[in-house]
């Protein structure tokens, strides 16, 4: 039975459209989001600038545009990280099994029971706070544990599989089983995940950004622009609004992208 | 019994576990504390004095048992950047920040459950309207909607003056409405996720077996729900919402900021960017423990739910 599935194509269009609205600012917007007094101080929305300026005269599109950018790559770099370090761990341990994968199962249990935010503000206050390297390793580190426990599962139920004993008897090793024949079958299951990833992550480093203690400047944010912007909300409500905005978005097309994933799976399974 | 005795120990084994681990980090990455009192005005002997007022020339399994037990004495060292005893700083505190989560949970509660239930199994016209709004309010991060919140209902409409946080002891009233808006900013996302949870909990439930021989035998929806559903759905919803109590307290961080709530939070925020270690271990501590009670606490009501668990046969 084929199903038309909103979601997906809903959140596809919309993740498309930031995609390339992101990629685009990488290489242009309409103003240098640094440059000051490129307008009046604190002018409201116009055709020159779309969504005003702030108070040193920048052009608050630009700013918002640039800051997407900086937030989404934040973002991926924090999924990769995440995923690399989660994916290696559950391969090996659901792979071979043993006493190693049963104590780190439990330590993931342990762990994965703390909000993700509370852990991630921990191994940044331990790795020093305001660096925004120190975010992604944070962040990576923090959101490895749960794609090591879907990718634990998704190996360990693929271990004993027919293919896989074929290969073992034509003689692969065990590097060449996990790479090559178990590793495409089992990143299906973890698509849902790394879109959810996605979107803690964008949404933690906004926070932990909002707070000062993540992405600070010069490095752009949208997560600082909203603190900057809640300062002169009265003034220029447009800041908050677009830069909030832009996070709303992007997290709403991401989570469509994954919800349909995971009614699409439920209707294949 | 039994049952609820060996999770209680393995609560506060994870405790202990805990609060060994984040000293033992701490520790590590801290320095030297005298020498960030003493800063640039240290002698040798200044600082070997300092050492042994503060006990650090002990070894480190003595310092944490020493740090442990004055966690339950009330003394847990001093604020590096603030010169008093951090305990003084957070006791204050965490009235604040427990009162916002609990009030943010309630609101959890008393949306998700009603939409949660009478929309499960439910679909149609609509649903994929409905799809649509629960992921939004799912990506509406409470650091956005709070700034609103707070403009919105604080600066325009001034139901609450943003940023001037009344006294708990003396105003509880208008300190439980300035709470009010922080709640909710907290709850949105987190009634989404709930009802989302809830309602495929619940409709999974409904399409089974049993359910249809109940409604054969006459049963209207209401009277499936009570007596049949909700007793088999509910467990896994209990430790949903145990997650969500960790979550809100964890959200309180970022939301406390926004509406200039002096809280646990708030003072974490500071304490990090300050590196004023001795704060943040026992705020981490604290909320530390504060998820584990919930967990604990949910599987015990888990148990008292589910009679597999009671008799040994869950495990």
């Amino acid at each position: 039975m084929k199903k038309r599935n909103g979601c997906l194509t809903a959140g596809l269009i919309l993740t498309g459209f930031m995609a390339v609205f992101i990629l685009l600012g990488c290489f242009w917007t309409p103003y240098d989001p640094t440059a000051m007094a490129v307008g009046p101080k604190l002018d409201g929305p116009s055709l020159q600038h779309w969504l005003g300026t702030d108070n040193f005269g920048r052009d608050i599109f630009s700013r918002v545009w640039k800051g997407t950018g900086a937030t989404s790559a934040i973002a991926l770099s924090t999924v990769a990280l995440g995923a690399v370090l989660g994916v290696t761990a559950g391969a090996l341990t659901g792979y071979f099994g043993g006493w190693v994968d049963g104590a780190l199962t439990r330590l993931n249990d342990a762990i994965t029971a703390f909000p993700s935010i509370l852990l991630a503000l921990v191994v940044l206050s331990l790795l020093g706070s305001g660096n925004k390297y120190h975010v992604v390793l944070a962040l990576g580190l923090v959101f490895a544990p749960g794609y090591a426990r879907i990718s634990r599962t998704a190996y360990a139920s693929l271990r004993e599989a027919n293919y896989v004993q074929s290969a073992r008897l034509m003689g692969a090793g065990h590097g060449r089983i996990l790479l090559v024949h178990l590793l495409p079958n089992t990143l299906y299951s973890l698509m849902p995940a790394l879109t959810i990833g996605f979107n803690n992550a964008v949404l933690a480093e906004a926070s932990m950004s909002y707070l000062g203690i993540g992405v600070t400047p010069p490095d752009a944010s949208l997560g600082y622009m909203l603190s900057e912007g809640q300062g002169m909300f009265s003034a220029a409500p447009w800041y908050a609004l677009g830069a909030g905005g832009v996070i709303v978005l992007l997290v709403f097309g991401v989570g469509l992208v994954g919800q349909g994933l995971q009614s699409r799976d439920r209707g294949v399974g | 019994m039994k049952y609820a005795a060996r999770r209680v120990v393995a609560g506060l084994t994870t405790m202990l576990l805990v609060s060994l681990l984040a000293f033992v980090a701490f520790d590590l990455i801290s320095g030297d504390p005298a020498e960030i009192m003493l800063g640039t005005q240290a002698t040798p002997e200044s600082l070997a004095a300092l050492r042994a007022q503060l006990g650090l020339d002990r070894p480190l399994p003595v310092r944490y048992l020493d740090w442990l037990g004055g966690f339950f004495r009330g003394e847990l060292g001093i604020s590096y950047q603030y010169k008093q005893p951090v305990w003084e700083l957070i006791v204050p505190k965490v009235g604040v920040t427990l009162c916002l989560s609990l009030l943010s949970f309630l609101l959890v509660l008393a949306v998700s459950l009603p939409l949660g239930l009478l929309t499960a199994g439910r679909t149609g016209r609509g649903e994929g309207l409905r799809t649509a709004l629960n992921q939004l309010c799912m990506a509406a991060p409470p650091f956005f909607t709070g700034i609103l919140l707070s403009w919105g209902f604080g600066v325009a409409l001034k139901w609450f003056a943003v940023g001037s946080f009344p006294d708990m002891g003396q105003n509880m009233w208008g300190a439980l409405r300035y709470l009010f808006f922080a709640a909710l900013a907290l709850a949105i996302p987190r009634a989404a996720m709930t009802v989302r949870m809830l309602r495929s909990t619940v409709a999974e439930e409904l399409g089974k077996d049993y359910v249809r021989t109940a409604a054969a035998r006459g049963n209207s929806r209401t009277q499936l729900l009570r007596r049949h559903v909700l007793k088999n759905a509910l467990p896994p919803v209990v430790a949903f919402l145990a997650q969500t109590v960790a979550e809100l307290a964890a959200g309180a961080v970022v939301v406390e900021q926004v509406f200039a709530i002096p809280g646990l939070g708030r003072l974490l925020v500071a304490s990090i960017s300050n590196r004023d270690h001795p704060v943040v271990l026992a705020i981490v501590v604290i909320l530390a423990f504060w998820v584990v009670l919930s967990g604990v606490i949910a599987d015990l009501i888990q148990q008292r739910i589910d009679p597999r668990l009671r008799l040994g046969g869950g495990e």
